[in-house]
C-alpha cells in the first residue's frame, strides 16, 4: 500500500513537472513546447534588478531571443521590413498578459536584455513567481517582468 | 378549420414582438476599449439575439421543463439567483456558486476555473450537466422542434439549412448573453464626469486602487490589482487565501499543479452589491465578510497568490489589516457599481413573461 502511494505521488510530481511547461506559438517556424530541463542548453545570461523588496537580485536564465530565433521567429537579419510589425504576447498562468515588440528583444536593435529567467540569485525561482519569469533589464515598473509564464505568441500587428 | 388554424397562427405570432433583422450593433462606452471577443462563426445579428433570449429563458431546455438559464442568472440579481449552490433538475446542488453575468463581450475565458474559451462552448455544459438542466442536446433539439415559434425563428437566424440543432441553440443564446453590457453604474458616470461621489465612496476608491505601502503611510486594499479598469474584470485567475487547502482544488483540479490549487477566477465587481453570497462557494454572506476576508483571514498556502504576500497596511504585518471604516469605504465604493439601468433593461427580461400578458 505504501509503496502504492509513492508510486502514485511520484506519478503525481511526474505529471507537475511535465506540465510546468511554456508554449511557443504564433509566427514561427516549429511551434515548440519548452520544458525547465531545456534551458540548460542555452547560453545563460544573468540580468540584475530590484524586486519589490526594494533590493537587487541577480537574475540567471535565457535571453528571450534566443528562445525564439530557436522556435524559428524572424529576430536578427531577418527583423525587417513587415517583420518590424510583429510583437510577442507573454502570458501567465493567472491570465495576466504582457506585450513586447519583437525589436524589444532583439539585440542589434538594443542592449538591455531581456530574459526568461528561472533562477533567483542562485536558487530555483519562488514557486509563485516561477518556474519561468520575464525579466526586463533596467524597466523601472515591474509590471512586465511577468511571473509563472506558460505561453509566448509571436503575432503581427494588423 | 382552415380559418381556425389561421386564427391560432396570427395570434402565436402576435404574442411576441416582432423580431428584427440585421447586423446587432453594440453600444459601450469608449472607456470599454474594442478588446471583445466574437467567433468569425457565430456574428451578432438581431434576431440571433432575440431568438438567443427566447432560449435563455426557455424551461424546455431542462429535462423537468421547469428550469431555464433565467433560473440561476435572474436579471434582478445582476444574472445571479442569490443562492451558495443552485438545486438542479434532479434536486441535487451545482458545485459552485452562479457567476454574474455581465459584459461577457470582453470574455475569452468562462466559469470559475476558466476551462471554456467561449460562451458557446459554456452554454451547453449547464444544460447537459444531469444536476444542473439536465437534458441531452438531442432532446432538446426534438422538444423544440415541436414548439412553437423556434422552428421559424431558427429558419430565419440560422437558414433553412442549419435550422435547430445543438450548434445553432448555443450560438444563439451566446449572442443574446454578450449583448448583457453594464454601463451605467455610478461609477461609470462618476468616470464620464456626470455623478460626484460622497467622500466616503472616494476613500473607498482610493483604498480599492492603491497597493498599501506602510513605509511612504499609503493605505490601501490593492482590489484594483485583480479587479481593476472600468470594467472592474482583468480575466485573472488567483488563488486568494480562502483555505490552506480547499475542497474544491479550481483550476487545480485541471491541471494538477501545485500552484494552481484553490486558484478561481476573480470576477467582474460590476453589480457585486446585488451578487451575494460571495466566493465560489458562496461561503460569505455580504460584502462585510469579504472585506473581513481580505483584511485579516489570508490563509498562506503554496499556491497562494504574491499579490497577498507581504501586503500589509502595518510594517512588516502578514494580513492587509484594515480598519473598520476603511471597510465600509469600500463598501460604499463597491456600490457605486451597482447598475440599475442593467437589471431593469427590457432587452434582458424574460420574453415569455411579457408575450403571456400582452396575450392576456
Amino acid at each position: 500500500m505504501k509503496q502504492l502511494l509513492t508510486t502514485i505521488i511520484i506519478c503525481f510530481i511526474a505529471i507537475t513537472a511535465l506540465a510546468q511547461s511554456i508554449k511557443i506559438s504564433g509566427e514561427v517556424a516549429a511551434p515548440t513546447e519548452l520544458k525547465l530541463a531545456d534551458m540548460a542548453q542555452y547560453p545563460q545570461t544573468e540580468v540584475s534588478r530590484k524586486d519589490r523588496d526594494g533590493k537587487d537580485h541577480k537574475y540567471t536564465g535565457v535571453l528571450l531571443s534566443t528562445i525564439l530565433q530557436k522556435a524559428g521567429a524572424t529576430l536578427g537579419k531577418d527583423l525587417k521590413g513587415e517583420n518590424l510589425t510583429k510583437y510577442i504576447t507573454v502570458e501567465a498562468s493567472d491570465g495576466y498578459q504582457v506585450l513586447f515588440a519583437l525589436a524589444e528583444l532583439d539585440k542589434d536593435f538594443t542592449d538591455r536584455q531581456i530574459i526568461l529567467a528561472t533562477k533567483i540569485d542562485g536558487q530555483p525561482l519562488a514557486l509563485a513567481d516561477g518556474p519561468f519569469r520575464i525579466i526586463v533589464e533596467g524597466e523601472k515598473k515591474p509590471a512586465r517582468c511577468i511571473k509563472q509564464v506558460t505561453a509566448i505568441k509571436v503575432a503581427f500587428a494588423k | 378549420m382552415v380559418l381556425l388554424l389561421a386564427f391560432v397562427g396570427t395570434i402565436t405570432s402576435w404574442t411576441y414582438d416582432p423580431v428584427p433583422i440585421g447586423p446587432y450593433q453594440f453600444n459601450y462606452p469608449t472607456n470599454f476599449g474594442n478588446r471583445t471577443f466574437i467567433p468569425d462563426d457565430n456574428p451578432t445579428t438581431k434576431e440571433g439575439v432575440y431568438l438567443g433570449r427566447m432560449l435563455f429563458y426557455e424551461t424546455a431546455l431542462s429535462a423537468n421543463n421547469k428550469i431555464s438559464c433565467g433560473t440561476c442568472h435572474q436579471q434582478a440579481l445582476a444574472f445571479t439567483d442569490g443562492k451558495a449552490f443552485s438545486t438542479g433538475v434532479d434536486g441535487s446542488l451545482t458545485s459552485r456558486s452562479s457567476m454574474s453575468l455581465a459584459n461577457m463581450l470582453w470574455s475569452r475565458k468562462l466559469f470559475w476555473d476558466g476551462r471554456s474559451n467561449a460562451l458557446e462552448g459554456q452554454a451547453a455544459i449547464p444544460m447537459q450537466n444531469p444536476h444542473e438542466m439536465g437534458q441531452m442536446m438531442q432532446t432538446t433539439v426534438r422538444k423544440l422542434s415541436r414548439k412553437m415559434p423556434y422552428p421559424e425563428l431558427f429558419d430565419k437566424v440560422f437558414g433553412k439549412e442549419e435550422g435547430i440543432n445543438g450548434v445553432t441553440i448555443i450560438k444563439a443564446i451566446a449572442q443574446f448573453e454578450r449583448t448583457l453590457i453594464s454601463a451605467n453604474s455610478k461609477y461609470d458616470q462618476y468616470l464620464q464626469g456626470k455623478h460626484k461621489p460622497t467622500k466616503q465612496e472616494l476613500q473607498g476608491l482610493a483604498l480599492f486602487n492603491n497597493a498599501p505601502q506602510p513605509a511612504k503611510s499609503i493605505r490601501g486594499a490593492n482590489c484594483s490589482r485583480c479587479h481593476g479598469g472600468v470594467k472592474t474584470y482583468m480575466e485573472l485567475f488567483h488563488n486568494n487565501g480562502l483555505d490552506t487547502v480547499g475542497k474544491d482544488a479550481g483550476i487545480g483540479s485541471l491541471t494538477a499543479l501545485a500552484t494552481d490549487q484553490g486558484r478561481f477566477k476573480a470576477p467582474t465587481l460590476r453589480n457585486i452589491a446585488l451578487t451575494a453570497p460571495y466566493m465560489h462557494d458562496g461561503r460569505f454572506k455580504n460584502l462585510d465578510e469579504v472585506l473581513d476576508h481580505y483584511s485579516d483571514h489570508i490563509k498562506t498556502s503554496a499556491a497562494l497568490s504574491d499579490i497577498f504576500r507581504g501586503a500589509s497596511n502595518r510594517k512588516d504585518g502578514t494580513q492587509l489589516s484594515l480598519k473598520a471604516d476603511e471597510k465600509k469605504a469600500i463598501i460604499a465604493f463597491l456600490s457605486m457599481l451597482t447598475d440599475d439601468t442593467f437589471i431593469h433593461d427590457p432587452r434582458f427580461s424574460d420574453p415569455h413573461i411579457a408575450a403571456t400578458i400582452s396575450n392576456k
